[in-house]
């Protein structure tokens, strides 16, 4: 007998789903013509195979598959009909995001920090020049502007003194 | 892939009904032996071939081209058949019809006691798969049911070739287990007193 049991039985496995390569399937060949154990494992793993198989066949037959295909076609049309309430419960059915709890806190501090940033970006930011009301009023003695900041409610007054009297010629 | 396919592919990806039935009209026969094969049950089997077909339309798009089409296929079809065994196995009852049951291969005239013990065989047929890992039930309707190469499985399952056969391996030898009994009932069913026992 050319080589052990131990040594063929995962080889006999390949053999008998013919993935043998043409040495292996020489040796388990060899092995086979005088060993009654390993010829027996081999008929039956033949014997489990055809009682996994046998009923399919018969069972294929008798298949109506015409009829299964108009059952598809139906079905995939009626999906297609589905009305725009049920397509977007479905969408939010089958989007991962919207189940994990886990973004919750993710988006939540998403909001706050552009609250934030919203805030101090508004802060920063002067009023709009053109809001402002800038009136003079002139005195013989003085030039006056007032100077209304209307967004901050402050009113800012200049006072010019008059106008330098020219030197008078000596 | 051939181009035919290629083009099959690409049409149903954008939504041509005509371009799946061409893809049921090529693998529905193949779908239908994986399903009943894990189902080992007609109806069961039929609804999970409907089942995939309408999964399949609705998602092609996900398809790439970067494996085989119809590995890719049988994929959804072993995942949709374990799912759906999952769920019967729980209310499973012997309910072979014989319309279900399997003519003797050998001629043997069928009287009621072949019919009763092809059909006590069969539930045990499926009974013993049920009881396996889903990795090395697919394994084994994979090979022996459709005839897939180590190569095609390890594509079809995501594994290596290394893995499919450990499954087999280990998947054959737990099923043997455990229809060794009704395998020798079977065997003398069938005449063959000389058959190795399981």
């Amino acid at each position: 007998m050319k080589g052990s049991c131990s040594s063929i039985s995962r080889l006999l496995e390949k053999y008998f789903d013919q993935e043998a390569t043409d040495k292996e399937r020489f040796l388990v060949e060899s092995h086979l013509q005088d060993c009654a154990a390993c010829q027996g494992a081999l008929k039956s793993m033949e014997e489990l195979r055809a009682l996994i198989k046998s009923p399919l066949e018969e069972a294929l037959q008798k298949e109506d598959f015409p009829w299964v295909w108009q059952n598809i076609e139906r079905q995939i049309r009626l999906q297609e009909k589905q009305p725009w309430w049920e397509s977007i419960h479905s969408w939010l059915d089958i989007s991962p995001l919207f189940k994990r709890k886990v973004w919750i806190p993710a988006v939540a501090t998403a909001v706050v920090l552009l609250f934030i940033t919203t805030q101090i970006i508004f802060k920063n930011t002067s009023s709009y020049p053109g809001a402002s009301v800038v009136e003079y009023v002139e005195s013989e003695t003085n030039n006056v502007m007032v100077y209304d900041l209307e967004k901050a409610k402050v009113t800012v007054i200049w006072l010019f003194e008059g106008p330098e009297e020219e030197a008078l010629p000596s | 892939m051939d181009h035919e396919e290629t083009e099959m592919i690409s049409r149903c990806q954008q939504g041509d009904q005509e371009a799946l039935k061409e893809i049921y009209d090529k693998y529905h026969t193949k779908v239908y032996r994986i399903a009943y094969g894990v189902v080992r049950q007609r109806e069961d089997a039929l609804d999970i071939v409907q089942e995939v077909f309408i999964k399949l339309f609705r998602s092609i798009k996900n398809f790439k081209g970067r494996s085989h089409f119809y590995t890719y296929l049988y994929r959804m079809v072993m995942n949709t058949a374990i799912d759906h065994s999952r769920k019967v196995g729980k209310r499973f009852i012997s309910s072979l019809d014989e319309e279900g049951s399997f003519e003797p291969s050998d001629g043997v005239e069928k009287g009621p006691e072949r019919i009763l013990l092809q059909k006590e065989l069969e539930d045990r047929v499926k009974l013993a798969l049920n009881k396996l890992p889903a990795e090395q039930k697919a394994a084994i309707i994979f090979r022996d049911v459709e005839g897939l190469s180590y190569q095609e499985m390890a594509e079809a399952m995501g594994c290596s070739i290394g893995t499919v056969m450990s499954r087999l391996h280990y998947g054959r030898k737990k099923i043997q287990e455990l229809l060794k009994d009704y395998v020798m009932l079977h065997d003398q069913s069938r005449g063959g007193q000389n058959s190795p026992k399981l």
